[in-house]
Protein backbone atom coordinates (compact mmCIF):
# COMPACT_ATOMS: atom_id res chain seq x y z
CA UNK A 1 0.00 0.00 0.00
CA UNK A 2 2.76 2.42 1.01
CA UNK A 3 4.81 1.21 -1.95
CA UNK A 4 1.94 1.97 -4.34
CA UNK A 5 1.46 5.41 -2.82
CA UNK A 6 5.17 6.21 -3.16
CA UNK A 7 5.22 4.95 -6.74
CA UNK A 8 2.16 7.02 -7.67
CA UNK A 9 3.71 10.04 -5.93
CA UNK A 10 6.97 9.49 -7.86
CA UNK A 11 5.09 9.55 -11.18
CA UNK A 12 3.18 12.68 -10.09
CA UNK A 13 6.37 14.39 -8.91
CA UNK A 14 8.14 13.60 -12.19
CA UNK A 15 5.24 14.97 -14.25
CA UNK A 16 5.04 18.05 -12.04
CA UNK A 17 8.76 18.82 -12.28
CA UNK A 18 8.54 18.74 -16.09
CA UNK A 19 5.28 20.68 -15.99
CA UNK A 20 6.78 23.46 -13.85
CA UNK A 21 9.20 24.16 -16.68
CA UNK A 22 6.82 23.91 -19.66
CA UNK A 23 3.36 24.93 -18.44
CA UNK A 24 3.40 26.17 -14.84
CA UNK A 25 -0.24 27.36 -14.74
CA UNK A 26 -1.78 24.02 -15.76
CA UNK A 27 0.70 22.19 -13.52
CA UNK A 28 -0.25 24.24 -10.48
CA UNK A 29 -3.93 23.61 -11.10
CA UNK A 30 -3.10 19.88 -11.23
CA UNK A 31 -1.02 19.99 -8.00
CA UNK A 32 -3.90 21.61 -6.16
CA UNK A 33 -6.49 19.22 -7.60
CA UNK A 34 -4.66 15.90 -7.51
CA UNK A 35 -1.41 16.43 -5.58
CA UNK A 36 -0.28 13.72 -3.14
CA UNK A 37 1.41 14.67 0.09
CA UNK A 38 3.88 11.78 -0.49
CA UNK A 39 5.40 13.89 -3.29
CA UNK A 40 7.11 15.83 -0.50
CA UNK A 41 9.40 12.80 -0.05
CA UNK A 42 10.89 13.34 -3.52
CA UNK A 43 11.28 17.08 -3.06
CA UNK A 44 13.02 16.37 0.27
CA UNK A 45 15.27 13.87 -1.52
CA UNK A 46 16.30 16.48 -4.11
CA UNK A 47 16.99 18.96 -1.31
CA UNK A 48 19.04 16.34 0.57
CA UNK A 49 21.25 15.89 -2.53
CA UNK A 50 21.86 19.64 -2.54
CA UNK A 51 22.61 19.71 1.21
CA UNK A 52 25.20 16.97 0.68
CA UNK A 53 26.87 18.96 -2.12
CA UNK A 54 26.70 22.23 -0.15
CA UNK A 55 28.15 20.55 2.95
CA UNK A 56 31.11 19.34 0.92
CA UNK A 57 31.68 22.76 -0.65
CA UNK A 58 31.17 24.74 2.57
CA UNK A 59 33.16 22.49 4.86
CA UNK A 60 36.04 22.10 2.38
CA UNK A 61 37.40 19.19 4.40
CA UNK A 62 36.47 15.53 4.20
CA UNK A 63 35.77 15.10 7.91
CA UNK A 64 32.64 13.05 8.58
CA UNK A 65 31.76 14.86 11.81
CA UNK A 66 31.93 18.34 10.26
CA UNK A 67 30.13 17.21 7.10
CA UNK A 68 27.33 15.57 9.10
CA UNK A 69 27.03 18.62 11.34
CA UNK A 70 26.75 20.93 8.30
CA UNK A 71 24.25 18.59 6.61
CA UNK A 72 22.02 18.41 9.71
CA UNK A 73 22.25 22.18 10.20
CA UNK A 74 21.20 22.91 6.59
CA UNK A 75 18.38 20.33 6.71
CA UNK A 76 16.99 21.69 9.98
CA UNK A 77 17.25 25.31 8.82
CA UNK A 78 15.49 24.67 5.50
CA UNK A 79 12.82 22.59 7.27
CA UNK A 80 12.22 25.48 9.67
CA UNK A 81 12.20 28.02 6.80
CA UNK A 82 9.61 25.94 4.94
CA UNK A 83 7.36 25.53 7.99
CA UNK A 84 7.55 29.25 8.85
CA UNK A 85 6.82 30.32 5.25
CA UNK A 86 3.87 27.90 4.85
CA UNK A 87 2.44 28.87 8.25
CA UNK A 88 2.70 32.62 7.64
CA UNK A 89 1.29 32.44 4.10
CA UNK A 90 -1.54 30.08 5.07
CA UNK A 91 -2.78 32.02 8.08
CA UNK A 92 -2.38 35.42 6.42
CA UNK A 93 -4.19 34.04 3.37
CA UNK A 94 -7.06 32.81 5.54
CA UNK A 95 -7.29 36.23 7.22
CA UNK A 96 -7.89 37.92 3.86
CA UNK A 97 -10.59 35.41 2.91
CA UNK A 98 -8.63 32.55 1.35
CA UNK A 99 -9.94 28.99 1.30
CA UNK A 100 -8.33 25.70 0.39
CA UNK A 101 -6.62 22.58 1.74
CA UNK A 102 -3.51 23.01 3.88
CA UNK A 103 -1.86 19.75 2.68
CA UNK A 104 -2.14 20.71 -1.00
CA UNK A 105 -1.10 24.29 -0.25
CA UNK A 106 1.99 22.99 1.59
CA UNK A 107 2.78 20.72 -1.37
CA UNK A 108 2.36 23.60 -3.85
CA UNK A 109 4.70 25.78 -1.77
CA UNK A 110 7.23 22.93 -1.62
CA UNK A 111 7.40 22.99 -5.44
CA UNK A 112 8.37 26.68 -5.27
CA UNK A 113 11.61 25.44 -3.66
CA UNK A 114 12.66 23.95 -7.02
CA UNK A 115 13.87 27.29 -8.50
CA UNK A 116 15.59 28.03 -5.17
CA UNK A 117 17.25 24.62 -5.29
CA UNK A 118 18.42 25.18 -8.89
CA UNK A 119 19.96 28.55 -7.93
CA UNK A 120 21.70 27.26 -4.80
CA UNK A 121 22.99 24.15 -6.58
CA UNK A 122 24.33 26.14 -9.54
CA UNK A 123 25.89 28.73 -7.21
CA UNK A 124 27.57 26.02 -5.11
CA UNK A 125 29.02 24.35 -8.19
CA UNK A 126 30.13 27.67 -9.69
CA UNK A 127 31.81 28.48 -6.36
CA UNK A 128 34.05 25.48 -6.98
CA UNK A 129 34.56 25.94 -10.74
CA UNK A 130 34.91 29.76 -10.85
CA UNK A 131 35.40 30.89 -7.23
CA UNK A 132 34.76 34.54 -6.30
CA UNK A 133 35.83 37.35 -6.19
CA UNK A 134 35.01 38.55 -9.70
CA UNK A 135 37.19 41.22 -11.31
CA UNK A 136 36.29 44.20 -13.47
CA UNK A 137 38.08 42.66 -16.47
CA UNK A 138 35.81 42.10 -19.51
CA UNK A 139 35.55 38.38 -18.69
CA UNK A 140 34.52 39.21 -15.11
CA UNK A 141 31.84 41.63 -16.27
CA UNK A 142 30.56 39.20 -18.91
CA UNK A 143 30.33 36.42 -16.33
CA UNK A 144 28.61 38.80 -13.89
CA UNK A 145 26.01 39.81 -16.47
CA UNK A 146 25.28 36.18 -17.41
CA UNK A 147 25.12 35.13 -13.76
CA UNK A 148 22.72 37.95 -12.91
CA UNK A 149 20.48 37.12 -15.89
CA UNK A 150 20.45 33.50 -14.74
CA UNK A 151 19.71 34.50 -11.13
CA UNK A 152 16.92 36.93 -11.96
CA UNK A 153 15.32 34.48 -14.41
CA UNK A 154 15.11 31.91 -11.60
CA UNK A 155 13.84 34.59 -9.22
CA UNK A 156 11.00 35.52 -11.63
CA UNK A 157 10.20 31.82 -12.05
CA UNK A 158 10.04 31.50 -8.26
CA UNK A 159 7.78 34.57 -7.97
CA UNK A 160 5.46 33.12 -10.64
CA UNK A 161 5.20 29.81 -8.76
CA UNK A 162 4.64 31.62 -5.43
CA UNK A 163 1.85 33.66 -7.07
CA UNK A 164 0.25 30.48 -8.45
CA UNK A 165 0.42 28.83 -5.01
CA UNK A 166 -1.65 31.64 -3.52
CA UNK A 167 -3.90 32.05 -6.57
CA UNK A 168 -4.91 28.39 -6.82
CA UNK A 169 -4.06 27.17 -3.30
CA UNK A 170 -6.04 29.83 -1.46
CA UNK A 171 -8.19 31.04 -4.39
CA UNK A 172 -7.15 34.66 -3.94
CA UNK A 173 -7.16 37.50 -6.46
CA UNK A 174 -4.16 39.70 -7.23
CA UNK A 175 -5.15 42.40 -4.70
CA UNK A 176 -5.38 39.91 -1.83
CA UNK A 177 -2.19 38.14 -2.95
CA UNK A 178 -0.40 41.52 -2.81
CA UNK A 179 -1.74 42.07 0.73
CA UNK A 180 -0.51 38.62 1.81
CA UNK A 181 2.95 39.27 0.35
CA UNK A 182 3.05 42.77 1.91
CA UNK A 183 2.48 41.17 5.33
CA UNK A 184 4.58 38.02 4.94
CA UNK A 185 7.65 39.31 3.07
CA UNK A 186 8.79 41.78 5.81
CA UNK A 187 8.28 39.02 8.42
CA UNK A 188 10.41 36.67 6.33
CA UNK A 189 13.07 39.36 5.91
CA UNK A 190 13.32 39.70 9.72
CA UNK A 191 13.39 35.90 10.06
CA UNK A 192 16.09 35.64 7.37
CA UNK A 193 18.16 38.28 9.18
CA UNK A 194 18.04 36.00 12.22
CA UNK A 195 19.25 33.07 10.09
CA UNK A 196 22.03 35.28 8.73
CA UNK A 197 23.11 36.27 12.26
CA UNK A 198 23.08 32.59 13.26
CA UNK A 199 25.54 32.02 10.38
CA UNK A 200 23.30 29.48 8.60
CA UNK A 201 22.41 31.22 5.33
CA UNK A 202 23.71 34.46 3.87
CA UNK A 203 20.88 34.32 1.33
CA UNK A 204 17.72 32.71 2.76
CA UNK A 205 16.70 29.34 1.31
CA UNK A 206 12.98 30.12 0.98
CA UNK B 1 -21.98 18.29 -28.34
CA UNK B 2 -19.76 15.18 -28.19
CA UNK B 3 -18.40 13.74 -24.94
CA UNK B 4 -14.85 15.09 -25.20
CA UNK B 5 -15.97 18.65 -25.96
CA UNK B 6 -18.57 18.49 -23.18
CA UNK B 7 -16.00 17.26 -20.63
CA UNK B 8 -13.60 20.04 -21.66
CA UNK B 9 -16.41 22.56 -21.32
CA UNK B 10 -17.36 21.28 -17.83
CA UNK B 11 -13.71 21.37 -16.70
CA UNK B 12 -13.30 24.94 -17.92
CA UNK B 13 -16.63 25.93 -16.35
CA UNK B 14 -15.52 24.51 -12.98
CA UNK B 15 -12.20 26.38 -13.20
CA UNK B 16 -13.95 29.67 -13.91
CA UNK B 17 -16.59 29.27 -11.21
CA UNK B 18 -14.05 28.13 -8.60
CA UNK B 19 -11.65 31.05 -9.15
CA UNK B 20 -13.19 34.00 -11.03
CA UNK B 21 -10.98 35.43 -13.82
CA UNK B 22 -8.65 38.19 -12.64
CA UNK B 23 -9.49 41.72 -13.74
CA UNK B 24 -7.46 44.88 -13.11
CA UNK B 25 -9.68 47.62 -14.51
CA UNK B 26 -7.99 49.41 -17.42
CA UNK B 27 -4.82 47.31 -16.92
CA UNK B 28 -6.70 44.04 -17.56
CA UNK B 29 -5.49 43.61 -21.19
CA UNK B 30 -1.89 44.14 -20.01
CA UNK B 31 -2.34 41.55 -17.25
CA UNK B 32 -3.89 39.08 -19.69
CA UNK B 33 -1.00 39.61 -22.11
CA UNK B 34 1.60 39.03 -19.36
CA UNK B 35 -0.20 35.90 -18.14
CA UNK B 36 -0.50 34.50 -21.66
CA UNK B 37 3.30 34.73 -21.98
CA UNK B 38 3.77 32.88 -18.67
CA UNK B 39 1.18 30.13 -19.05
CA UNK B 40 3.08 27.96 -21.52
CA UNK B 41 6.88 27.92 -21.96
CA UNK B 42 7.54 31.08 -19.90
CA UNK B 43 11.33 31.07 -20.42
CA UNK B 44 11.64 33.46 -23.39
CA UNK B 45 9.62 36.09 -21.49
CA UNK B 46 11.50 35.50 -18.21
CA UNK B 47 14.93 35.67 -19.88
CA UNK B 48 13.95 38.79 -21.82
CA UNK B 49 12.74 40.64 -18.70
CA UNK B 50 15.83 39.49 -16.75
CA UNK B 51 18.18 40.64 -19.50
CA UNK B 52 16.53 44.07 -19.62
CA UNK B 53 16.73 44.29 -15.82
CA UNK B 54 20.44 43.37 -15.75
CA UNK B 55 21.24 45.83 -18.55
CA UNK B 56 19.43 48.47 -16.47
CA UNK B 57 21.45 47.56 -13.37
CA UNK B 58 24.67 47.66 -15.42
CA UNK B 59 23.88 51.17 -16.68
CA UNK B 60 23.04 52.20 -13.11
CA UNK B 61 26.04 50.81 -11.19
CA UNK B 62 28.48 49.96 -14.01
CA UNK B 63 31.28 47.61 -13.02
CA UNK B 64 29.79 47.51 -9.49
CA UNK B 65 27.87 44.46 -10.70
CA UNK B 66 30.99 42.36 -10.15
CA UNK B 67 30.79 43.13 -6.41
CA UNK B 68 27.11 42.23 -6.40
CA UNK B 69 27.93 38.92 -8.08
CA UNK B 70 30.80 38.27 -5.68
CA UNK B 71 28.37 38.72 -2.77
CA UNK B 72 25.78 36.45 -4.37
CA UNK B 73 28.37 33.79 -5.17
CA UNK B 74 29.30 33.66 -1.49
CA UNK B 75 25.66 33.61 -0.44
CA UNK B 76 24.83 29.92 -0.58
Amino acid sequence: MLGNELLAAAVNAGQTLIGLVWHPYATYRRILEKGRIAELVYIALLLAIYFAVASLVKTAAFRPFLLTKQFVLLTAAVGANYAVAVGLLWYTGLLVGGRGRLDRFALAWAYTLIPTLCWFLATSLLYVVIPPPRTTAPQGILFSVLYLVFSSTLLFWKVTLAYLTLRFGLKLDLKKISIVFAVVVPALVVYSAGMYKAGIFRIPFL
Amino acid sequence: MNDAVYKKFVKRWEEVTEIPPQTLGPATPLYKMAVSKLKVMPWPALVLVSTLLVIGIYFLIGSGIVFLVTLLQRGF
